[in-house]
């Protein structure tokens, strides 16, 4: 089957070049013109039912879901959706009671003479009379009307196609698509006639078969497709006028670099400039580790000045827990770790211990094709382990205070426990879905027209899943053991319902019991039964074991014996490995590229089809080779990406790239993901301490949730991790998880309890920041300490008081013995109580005052000159009312608002405010009823900036 | 509760719309469509619901019963007479029976489309999907021509739904409630409600500064509509949470126990009664979906046991309360699956995606109820005569609500498309 790979190979350059070598076959003989031509009249050739007759059917629209093609077909006429099963097709048209085609009096066949409408056809007419349609049909019914012969059933076809670019300048220009098929046999036929085309973006080029008009500037594929083949053919029409010589100078230091750009020059799109230091640190730590960076952390990297700080900051993130959490979160979204599936599986546990052996093999960089071997070859047992040791092991694990670790087992067995993983038929979609990065759910019951797979294509590839030989459950061998363990535990299923089976064994594991424990097992293939001649055993119950499947097909690839296999899944395992598999390492650099760019050069990530190509396949093919080379290390990828000057790409657009998000041309602004917006949150209100601490240990953070359900984790909410659309990991899809906005979202950020509390909570920072003040939470001095205070200050007061008293009276105070601090309080009151007899006229106590003032200045210059003490030491007291209570006001706040505000945008937006920023916000806060609620209002507005909420 | 169909749940099958071009929609853009809304304040309806009954119901089973013909196409179920004289529906639908003077039955309605999600999203927009470009949905384009209350959310789905707004953009998405009421609970959306303790002053001064501190994407909204749609977002969420109204709107518990009665007890029920309390309260546009319809096998067990007794009480009071309310004139109400089923039983005893024949229900917005338009034919394998497409439907759904279905947006690209492309309003609905 080459021609399958050929056509991947076309589909991977995007382009089928007119110069490509046919298939490796006999002589290639001359080409043959266009059916149509060749029918324009009548013509001595017989038509062939694969290469002629069915795609004429599907050309004219009698195989369409609406038409024939539905799976009751139309007017007792069924066809195969799309045709594919020529047996079928052959067989409904030619035999049955009301045959479509008269051998007898061809003329009078019923497909020639409905889809001419010589008689009612409630699908109207197909084409006319004598046109070379007609002809075409007419002369396969006249020769026979054969179907697929025997020795054609290996035929293998490539389509070349003329031009193989198009390139358009201006809109209305037009262009024809000539498409040739080679057949393995040598024959070399225009097919043109017989052809799909579609238009993979309409607004850039429109269709009317094979004739092309350029509507918009840009860049799409027009889809071509013929019996099994898809060929994309590119089309492009540049945006702008700077092309060729035009073309402006840009920098391409990287591989990377050079292979987007040389895209960006055939369109005429000029990239963005490079981002600012601080655009790029916020913008690899969200994407990287799933962090914001810590304030100091933005601090030290601003005034970094050597030129390779980006490069070691990349370097530093990899190597941070927080890397390893969000990368592990990634895993486990496509391989669909998710408690409802794993419900009953490895009692609650399951979803961490699959988040744990991920993540301690994402820690230790293991390569991705090796975390993967674990995962596609899993097994519980140990080759020779008894049941006894492994319900041990794995009872251990669950032990309250264990110290023993899932994640040094060698399998991921959860993987196939899952419950919609059981059937062959889930297994080779979702495995198709998570390794694969292709869809091939059509194929289980049509072949569509775009794509490649045939239903015999889907149903070969999953004999390799095979439910009776790759068992998750009770071994059977073992139940027996298994039995006896309950027993000895005192539990008896029979007796009781499942549930409380299920809580007795949780106890009993969780008391350190050793309890049975199901398990992933891998059978020989069950031997075909022989028929049963035996007289004696007739009319028994039928053996309803089916036999294994002896043979499974690699999806464009081989078939394998897998019934001589001990596990057939190795065959995958190996094919998955092969250097030129042409999905296995795509699918993952395609994938992780759309992490950091928004979308991948496939998108969408999971549908890697010949109908979607890349937009950039050159690029594609480059990161995928070189992970493989670099021995499917994750971390040469994520520095590869993340130091390409691409990447690295301001958001800001230029009038070129306005518009463009597919070429790589400049940052695009995409909302946080679900988990890394609730730590950001989070990690924007809490103190610069449990910053740092959260850097290192991420246990308490949303991108370490393991399974879909929170299980009361700390710290993280199972309600905004589903308004912002986390994974939900069910259905075989990337867009399981969501990156849109929605009204609920805003509502969360604004009036949700949970930010406002975040904001306001005590032991947040805010609160530190009022405390480092003088303040409580809600602005007001200190309750405590001006409780304290106020206490001191009475005493004080009382003090003061007395020694006035005594001063007044002659000869009873004596100024010479009062220590600094008491001479300046007493000049306070002297100096009021002075004003106010001066006030009232009382002559008599005017100048008694003023000689105890006068006393009371020339102790204070004498203790002056005593010390060496500046005088902006002493403390200033408060002036005491002498004769009211005393009241003690809140000592203005020690509240530094413009640093303040410096610190909170380095918290939110990860940058330094503009002037024009620090300006609004201090007046904010002055304005507000104290610096406290002015300080919770700035944070709240931030936290709610569009700039805090996008990576941008 | 959300019920996976046979194709599994959702797929995302559509390119996004295209990459390059010129042109944009803009706020400026969005508040001339609130003038627009001016024309349309004379149109019977002002607001409207959609019933999105997911999986495909069969018509056989339902409103379009076929009693003569043969046993292994009409199934189990018998008609029963309604209070409209010569329609006859399902005897597993009595209250609606009860009711059918309230709205019309649109028989022998016809596409081509016989996959769950390419199904849904015809039937959600009017327009037949291609690759190339989203359309919007109903609630999207309804919304954007009539913006509705500032401090109300203008376009809920109970509890999520398919309604997209496709090339105008995110920020005429649809608000999930996330959660479907229950009977007997109060019901409320989270952080709609101001905190204790904050005053609206306090949050109009922090509102204040946000607009002052959030510029640094000023002036790049027409390059990202996410930039755009958050900027909407942030607009409506402001209102919402300080006004009362929208927290009144959903909490069904204001509703009279005689009121409520109709409803029953069910999850689709109190669905049905919460979109009955946010069209009163001024919400445009309502969607409530019922899944569980995708019937392959074993359907009419399925049917009179489960879907048919929850679709009746629900679907009845929906009308029922509405009328009741005054409502039932200015709402357009539009009830459908993404298509029928087949009309011969399977072996599985169970019927197939069919989009041949559907029917589809259409209440209010003037349209006066107690009829039946359209058939099928004998054995409900397709329209009699011309039939229904999804997009006359569409066309029909948006006269009712006084936005003509030739209105012309244009894409990102500048591309100019018609609201429904390839529909005629029906005109018999109009007299």
């Amino acid at each position: 089957m080459t021609w399958l790979a050929l056509a991947v190979i076309a589909a991977s350059t995007g382009v089928a070049r007119a110069d490509d070598t046919p298939a490796p076959t006999a002589k290639t003989e001359a080409e043959i013109s266009s059916i149509a031509e060749r029918f324009a009249k009548e013509a001595p050739e017989t038509p062939d039912f694969r290469m002629h007759v069915s795609p004429l059917l599907g050309k004219v629209g009698c195989n369409g879901r609406a038409c024939h093609g539905s799976f009751q077909g139309r007017g007792n006429f069924r066809l195969s959706l799309f045709g594919f099963d020529f047996k079928m097709d052959h067989d409904n048209l030619t035999k049955g009671d009301n045959p479509r085609v008269d051998l007898e009096s061809p003329e009078e066949s019923l497909i020639l003479q409905k889809a001419t409408l010589a008689i009612p056809h409630k699908g109207g007419e197909r084409f006319a009379k004598d046109s070379w349609q007609y002809r075409v049909l007419l002369k396969w019914a006249q020769t026979g009307a054969d179907g697929l012969s025997a020795d054609r059933e290996q035929d293998a076809v490539k389509l070349q196609i003329t031009p193989s670019e198009l390139h358009f300048s201006k809109t209305g220009e037009q262009a024809t698509l000539k498409v040739v098929a080679h057949w393995q046999s040598g024959r070399v036929e225009d097919v043109t006639a017989l052809c799909r085309f579609q238009s993979n973006n309409e607004q850039v080029a429109t269709l009317s078969e094979s004739l092309i008009t350029s509507a918009e500037p840009g860049s799409t594929h027009i889809v071509v497709s013929y019996d099994n083949a898809v060929v994309p053919v590119l089309v492009v029409r540049p945006v702008s006028d700077k092309l060729g010589d035009k073309y402006p100078m840009v920098a391409t230091p990287t591989r990377i670099d050079e292979l987007v750009v040389n895209r960006l020059k055939q369109l005429g799109i000029v990239p963005s400039d490079v981002a600012g230091d601080a655009e790029f640190l916020r913008r690899v730590s969200l994407d990287l580790a799933g962090t914001l960076p810590a304030p100091t952390e933005v601090e030290a990297f601003l005034s970094d000045t050597s030129s390779d700080k980006r490069q070691r900051k990349v370097n530093e993130l990899l190597e941070r827990p927080s890397y390893a959490a969000w990368w592990t979160t990634k895993l486990c979204d496509i391989t669909g770790n998710n408690d409802q599936q794993l419900n009953n599986v490895g009692y609650n546990r399951s979803t961490q211990q699959w988040y744990d052996w991920i993540q301690h093999r994402v820690v230790e960089n293991m390569p991705y094709d090796k975390l993967v071997e674990g995962i596609v070859l899993a097994k519980s047992r140990e080759e020779g382990e008894s049941y006894a040791d492994y319900c041990k092991e794995m009872s251990e694990f669950m032990h309250k205070g264990t110290d023993t670790n899932f994640s040094e087992r060698d399998g991921l067995t959860y993987y196939w426990a899952r419950r919609n993983y059981r059937s062959a038929n889930e297994r080779a979609l979702g495995f198709a879905y998570t390794f694969l990065g292709i869809r091939i759910q059509c194929a289980e019951c049509h072949k569509h027209p775009f794509d490649q797979w045939t239903q015999d294509d889907y149903k070969q590839f999953s004999g390799f899943f095979d439910p009776s030989r790759i068992r998750y459950g009770q071994f059977p061998a073992a139940k027996k053991e298994a039995d006896e363990m309950l027993g000895a535990l005192g539990i008896e299923p029979k007796k009781s319902n499942g549930g409380d089976v299920r809580r007795a064994l949780q106890k009993a594991v969780t008391d350190g019991k050793i309890i049975p424990t199901e398990e992933l097992f891998v059978t020989a293939a069950q031997p075909e039964r022989p028929a049963n001649k035996n007289a004696k055993n007739k009319g028994k119950k039928p053996d309803l074991r089916a036999a294994s499947a002896k043979t499974a097909k690699l999806l464009g690839g081989e078939v394998v014996k897998v019934s001589a296999l001990a596990d057939p899944r190795t065959a995958l395992m190996d094919w998955l490995r092969q250097k030129d598999n042409p999905y296995f390492a795509r699918a993952f650099v395609n994938r992780v590229w759309a992490n950091y760019f928004n979308v991948g050069i496939v998108n969408p990530t999971d549908d890697m089809s010949l109908a979607n190509p890349p937009s950039n396949a050159p690029l594609l093919d480059y990161l995928a080779a070189g992970f493989v080379e670099h021995n499917y290390d994750m971390k040469w990828l994520h520095r590869e990406i993340c130091n390409s000057r691409t990447y690295q790409l301001s958001w800001v657009p230029n009038e070129t790239n306005k518009l463009d998000e597919t070429n790589f041309s400049r940052a695009v602004p995409r909302r946080l993901p679900a988990e890394i917006a609730y730590d950001a949150i989070y990690q924007a209100t809490c103190t610069d301490e449990e910053i740092a601490s959260r850097q290192t240990d991420v246990s308490r953070r949303a991108i370490s949730v393991a399974g879909t359900q929170n299980r009361g984790k700390q710290g993280t909410s199972g309600y905004a991790l589903t308004v912002f659309g986390r994974s939900v990991r069910e259905s075989n899809c990337d867009c399981d998880r969501s990156a849109e906005a929605s009204l609920l979202q805003t509502i969360y950020l604004q009036n949700d309890d949970e930010v406002l509390r975040n904001i306001e909570r005590r032991g947040g920072w805010i609160d530190q920041m009022a405390k480092a003040a003088g303040m409580t939470l809600t602005g007001e001095p200190d309750a405590k300490q001006s409780a304290l205070a106020k206490q001191k200050a009475m005493a004080k007061q009382e003090e003061t008081n007395k020694q006035a008293a005594a001063l007044m009276q002659k000869g009873k105070g004596d100024v010479s013995k009062l220590d600094k601090a008491t001479v300046e309080r007493q000049i306070v009151v002297f100096e009021k109580q002075l004003a106010k007899a001066t006030e009232d006229k009382n002559e008599k106590r005017v100048n008694r005052l003023t000689t105890v003032l006068e006393s009371l200045r020339t102790r204070q210059s004498q203790l002056a000159q005593a010390t060496d003490k500046p005088a902006a030491e002493l403390a200033v007291t408060e002036a005491p009312k002498a004769e009211a209570q005393p009241e003690v006001k809140p000592e203005a706040p020690k509240f530094d608002s413009a640093k303040v505000v410096r610190l909170a945008y380095l918290r939110t937006l990860s940058r330094p405010p503009t002037d024009t920023e620090v300006e609004r916000s201090t007046r904010f806060i002055h304005e507000a009823a104290d610096p406290v609620a002015g300080l919770k209002g700035l944070l709240w507005a931030l936290v709610n900036t569009k700039e805090f909420i996008i990576n941008h | 509760m959300l019920h996976t169909n046979c194709e599994g749940t959702t797929r995302r099958d559509f390119l996004k719309a295209g990459a390059l071009g010129t042109a944009g929609f803009t706020l400026a853009g969005y508040l001339r469509g609130l003038e627009a809304g001016e024309v349309a304040a004379t149109a019977p309806a002002k607001a409207a619901i959609f019933v999105n009954l997911n999986g495909g119901p069969s018509h056989m089973d339902t409103f379009d019963l076929k009693p003569n013909a043969p046993e292994d196409h009409r199934g189990e179920f018998k008609p029963i007479e309604t209070n409209v004289a010569g329609i006859q529906i399902s005897e597993h639908l009595p209250n609606l029976a009860k009711c059918m003077d309230k709205f019309v039955i649109l028989r022998g309605v016809s596409h081509t489309l016989a996959a769950h999600d390419l199904g849904t999203d015809y039937v959600n927009c009017g327009n037949r999907p291609i690759r190339s470009l989203d359309f919007p949905s109903y609630g999207s384009v309804v919304t954007k021509e009539r913006p509705g209350a500032p401090d109300l959310p203008p376009f809920v789905s109970i509890p999520n739904s398919r309604q997209k707004p496709g090339y105008l953009g995110v920020q005429y998405a649809t608000m999930n409630t996330g959660a479907t009421p229950k009977f007997g609970q109060p019901f409320s959306v989270r952080g709609i409600k101001l905190n204790n303790g904050v005053t609206v002053s306090d949050v109009e001064k922090r509102q204040s500064l946000l607009s002052d501190l959030d510029k640094t994407f000023k002036g790049f909204e027409a390059n990202s509509q996410l930039v755009e749609g958050l900027d909407r977002f942030s607009q409506q969420a402001y209102s919402v949470i300080t006004s009362p109204r929208a927290r009144e709107a959903f909490d069904i518990s204001k509703e009279s126990p005689a009121f409520a009665e109709k409803f029953g007890k069910r999850d689709f029920g109190m669905s049905c009664m919460l979109a009955c309390r946010l069209v009163e309260s001024g919400v445009r546009f309502v969607t409530v979906t019922l899944g569980g319809w995708d019937t392959h096998a074993d359907c009419f067990n399925v049917l009179k046991s489960q879907r048919l007794p929850t679709l009746d009480e629900g679907l009845a009071g929906l009308f029922n309360g509405l009328a009741e309310k005054g409502l039932l004139e200015t709402t357009a109400v539009y009830v459908t699956g993404e298509f029928g089923r087949t009309p011969k039983v399977n072996p599985r005893v169970g019927r197939d995606h069919y989009p041949r024949a559907m029917f589809m229900l259409l209440a209010g917005g003037g349209v006066k109820g107690g009829r039946v338009l359209g058939a099928s034919d004998e054995k409900g394998t397709g329209p009699e005569g011309k039939g229904f497409s999804p997009d006359d439907v569409a066309a029909s759904y948006y006269k009712m609500l006084g936005i003509p279905h030739t209105l012309e947006y244009q894409t990102n690209t500048g591309r100019p498309v018609m609201v429904v492309r390839d529909g005629q309003p029906i005109p018999e609905l109009f007299v």
